[in-house]
Parts: structure tokens; C-alpha cells; sequence
């Protein structure tokens, strides 16, 4: 039963794991800041629940004024598209890059 | 030094040792509290201007580090981040702190100190600092010169009342001088008058002038027996007693006989009913004072024509008349003296304050008993 258990959680984060790919890096590319923006993030919302929903709440309805970056980076490149994902995938698109690249669990 | 005078040197300094220390205490108490004050307000400086590193190091690490971030670490302090829903993120505290509401508390032997931060470098909105606290012990400081200072207080307020009351014990030194003399004074006349009435041939003297000098008897006796009070209450505490075994029924018979005159012209009747050969181990002197006391009371107290019962058993004395009594409260505080109740009768209000003095000494019991215009019975037990 253990062993069931245990394959279904690593099959579903593998199973998440290729929709990350799929779903975020297909157009961000591994030259994607995600760091800078996991900083940005975390030094205006703080926690994991708040950073979770700023994120989830941005990319349903993108404005400069949700954004996190800079003023002159938007004005330049404008706002990102809305996203097409169902809210369920793409909360679970933000849980795979919080755990990715969250700055909590890198602090030693 | 006089009973009422050491009184109120208890009293004037109790009063003003309490209304000084008073003040001491509410000073110190003050200066304590302001101290302690001032301590906590450094400390919590000191723990601030830790914070606001502690805030400037999250700051360099949050933007420079990408792949790792090594919390910032300090000699002088640990510390402790927390995320906005007060989430612990990271901690190198001694305790956990569970309230993040106060900015400045102790906790064991630490001191804390709680700040907001934002923008929330590594995700901090809190940052806790702790560090060892600084001992405040002023406390032990502070009652060492509370206790000197209450000593000396103590030693100067004791210096000071004598000196206020000196005035006043001078003039009751003057005062009690004067009446030892004018006592002494009183001696060698009322002696002379007793003698020569004494010698005096009463074949000679027709009724009225007996009479007369029956009179001048009974008077001379009430005086020599004032006298014999003041001297002892005067003397009481110069002379030691002469204690012997005394036929208390001898004495007894002729302190009765004594009074018989003042007695005859009040026209009072006499029952007496004393015990043969009743000894007592005291002093004489002492003894005849207590009997003269009590039974002069009683004469002068009762009616005319009323009886005084004068009963000696082998271990108890009571004398009662049939006078106007006394109430409960008269009788509460019969034993003070110069305590009078009836000031149309002579007197200094001495006799109780004697009577008192005397069995106190010798463990004699005395129970008075009294109803207000039926009379007194006065029992000594032993």
C-alpha cells in the first residue's frame, strides 16, 4: 500500500514536473529569470500563501499595477498576455515553481 | 523617665518614624522605578540598533545571493525572520517566541526585541533579536542606603523628640520637686498635731470642745494618710521592700481602729469579721497602704449611717460599703492615676494607682465589684 502511495506522489510530481515544462518554460525558456522573479515576489508579498495568489492573481488578469517589476520594464515591454490555463493547472503550475525556486527553503 | 512620658516619646516618634520612612520608601520607590526604567529603555536601544543590522545584512543577502542564501550570524545577538503570517522562516534563537505583537519583552535571561520589515528581504516582515540581558541590580544598591539612611533617620528623629520634649520634662521635674518638698514640708507639722491630740487629757475638755477636737482628729488622719500616699507613690520607686511575715489580722485591726473615728462621725457601721493569725509575707509599710487605701475609699464613698463590712478569711480580704457605686466603665479604668470620679470627695486620685502598684507586686487578685447607688465590694484573693 506504502509503495502505491509512494509511486502515485512520485509519478504526479514528475507528471507536474513535464507539465512545468510544458506549460511555462515552452515560451519563458531556461533564460527565464525565475529567480529575480521569486525575489521580487518574496520581498513584496513574504509569505508562501500570499507569493502563491500575487502570482496566480497577475497572470489571470496581467496589469502594470499587480506587477512586480519595475515601472520602465513594463512601460517598455508591456504587460504579459492573460494566461490560458484553467485555474486548477495553473495553480499548480505556481505550486511547482514556488517549490523550484522559493528563497525559504534556500536559506542555511 | 515617667510611664506618660515614655509614651509619648513612643508616640511622637512613631508618628513622625512612620510619616518619615513613609517618604523615604515612596522616594526610593520612585527613584527605583524611573531607574529600572531608564535600564530597559537602554536596553532596548541597544537591541534596536542590533535590528536595524540584522535588517541591513537581510538586505545584502537578499540582493546578492541567487542559488543560496546564508543567514546573517552575529557575536553580540542571535536572531530569528518570520514571514508576513508571522510563518517562522529562519531561526538561531535560544527560545521560540510565539507572540510577535510586543516590540520589547524578557524572557528567562534574555532580552527581545521585535521589528517590522518591509520590503520583506527574504521574505521577512518580522525580524527578532535576542541577546543576554543586562543585569539590573539596583535593587541590592538601593535597600543597602534605604537601611542607612532609615538608621540614621531613626537614631536623629529619637535625639531630635527628646529635645522637643525636653521643655516639658523639665517643667514635670519642677513640678514633681515641688511637691516632694512641700510633702516633706507637711511631715513634721501633721506628726505634731496627731501626738499632741494623742496626749491630749480629755477629762479636761467639756463635750463641745471634745467634739472639736474629735474632729481635728479625724481631719489630721485623712491628711496623714494623703501624706503617707504621696510620700509612697513619691519614694515608690526608691525604697526596696522589707519583706517579713506579717499577722495580717493584727495589721488589720488597727488600720479598723484607725479609721473608727473618721467612721463615728459619719455615724457608719462598722461589721468586722477577721480571722485570727492570717499571715502574709510582705512589706508592712506596703501592706497598711493598701488596707488604708481600700478602706478610706470606702468610708469617704458611702453614706451616712450605712454599713462597711470589713471580712478577713485565710486567703481573702473584701471591705464593701453601701455607697453610690460605681459603673462598668468607671471601673475599666479605676486603676489610672489621678483617675477621680467624684470630685466633691478629697482627694488626688492616687489611691488605686497604689492600690495597683501593690498587688501587682505580690500576686494578690482584686475584683471590684460595684453597682451604681447600692455600693462597692472590694476582694483581695491570694
Amino acid at each position: 500500500m506504502v509503495k502505491i502511495i509512494l509511486l502515485a506522489v512520485i509519478s504526479l510530481t514528475f507528471l507536474n514536473a513535464s507539465s512545468f515544462e510544458e506549460n511555462c518554460l515552452n515560451c519563458h525558456g531556461n533564460d527565464f529569470k525565475f529567480n529575480m522573479m521569486m525575489k521580487k515576489y518574496t520581498q513584496k508579498y513574504s509569505s508562501e500563501k500570499r507569493i502563491k495568489e500575487a502570482i496566480f492573481d497577475y497572470l489571470k488578469e496581467p496589469t502594470s499595477e499587480k506587477s512586480v517589476l519595475p515601472y520602465e520594464y513594463i512601460n517598455r515591454f508591456g504587460t504579459k498576455e492573460k494566461t490560458t490555463l484553467d485555474d486548477k493547472t495553473l495553480r499548480e503550475m505556481i505550486d511547482v515553481y514556488y517549490d523550484r525556486f522559493n528563497l525559504r527553503s534556500k536559506i542555511y | 523617665m515617667y510611664k506618660s512620658e515614655k509614651q509619648t516619646i513612643f508616640y511622637v516618634l512613631g508618628l513622625y518614624l512612620s510619616s518619615t520612612l513613609l517618604l523615604i520608601a515612596t522616594l526610593f520607590a520612585t527613584y527605583y522605578f524611573y531607574k529600572q526604567d531608564e535600564l530597559m529603555h537602554a536596553e532596548k536601544e541597544i537591541l534596536k540598533e542590533y535590528s536595524s543590522a540584522l535588517e541591513d545584512k537581510l538586505l545584502f543577502v537578499h540582493e546578492n545571493s541567487d542559488e543560496k542564501y546564508e543567514y546573517p550570524r552575529f557575536e553580540n545577538f542571535n536572531s530569528a525572520i518570520y514571514d508576513i503570517d508571522k510563518n517562522l522562516i529562519f531561526s538561531k534563537l535560544d527560545a521560540k517566541i510565539d507572540n510577535l505583537d510586543k516590540d520589547f519583552f524578557f524572557k528567562g535571561s534574555n532580552s527581545y526585541y521585535i521589528s517590522s520589515l518591509k520590503p520583506h528581504y527574504l521574505g521577512a516582515a518580522y525580524s527578532v533579536v535576542e541577546k543576554k540581558r543586562k543585569p539590573i541590580d539596583i535593587l541590592n544598591d538601593l535597600i543597602i542606603t534605604a537601611l542607612i539612611i532609615i538608621t540614621i533617620t531613626i537614631i536623629t528623629s529619637f535625639f531630635l523628640v527628646k529635645l522637643v520634649l525636653r521643655p516639658l520634662r523639665d517643667n514635670l521635674r519642677l513640678l514633681d520637686n515641688f511637691i516632694k518638698e512641700t510633702t516633706h514640708e507637711l511631715n513634721t507639722p501633721i506628726t505634731t498635731i496627731l501626738a499632741n491630740i494623742e496626749t491630749l487629757d480629755s477629762k479636761n475638755c467639756d463635750e463641745k470642745s471634745m467634739r472639736k477636737l474629735q474632729r481635728i482628729k479625724t481631719a489630721s488622719t485623712t491628711i496623714s494618710n494623703l501624706y503617707q500616699d504621696l510620700v509612697y507613690l513619691l519614694l515608690n520607686h526608691q525604697i526596696s521592700s522589707q519583706n517579713e511575715e506579717l499577722n495580717l489580722s493584727e495589721i488589720l485591726n488597727q488600720r479598723v481602729h484607725y479609721f473608727s473615728q473618721a467612721a463615728n462621725i459619719k455615724k457608719l457601721n462598722l461589721h468586722v469579721a477577721v480571722k485570727e493569725n492570717v499571715f502574709f509575707n510582705a512589706d508592712r509599710q506596703k501592706m497598711e497602704r493598701l488596707i488604708d487605701n481600700i478602706l478610706s475609699n470606702a468610708i469617704k464613698y458611702t453614706g451616712k449611717s450605712t454599713t462597711i463590712k470589713v471580712v478577713l478569711t485565710q486567703h481573702a480580704l473584701s471591705i464593701s460599703d453601701e455607697g453610690k457605686g460605681m459603673s462598668q466603665d468607671e471601673i475599666s479604668t479605676i486603676f489610672q492615676r489621678y483617675r477621680r470620679f467624684d470630685k466633691t470627695q478629697g482627694g488626688f486620685g492616687i489611691g488605686y494607682s497604689i492600690i495597683k502598684s501593690i498587688i501587682d507586686e505580690y500576686g494578690i487578685k482584686i475584683n471590684i465589684e460595684s453597682e451604681l447607688d447600692k455600693g462597692t465590694k472590694v476582694t483581695l484573693t491570694w
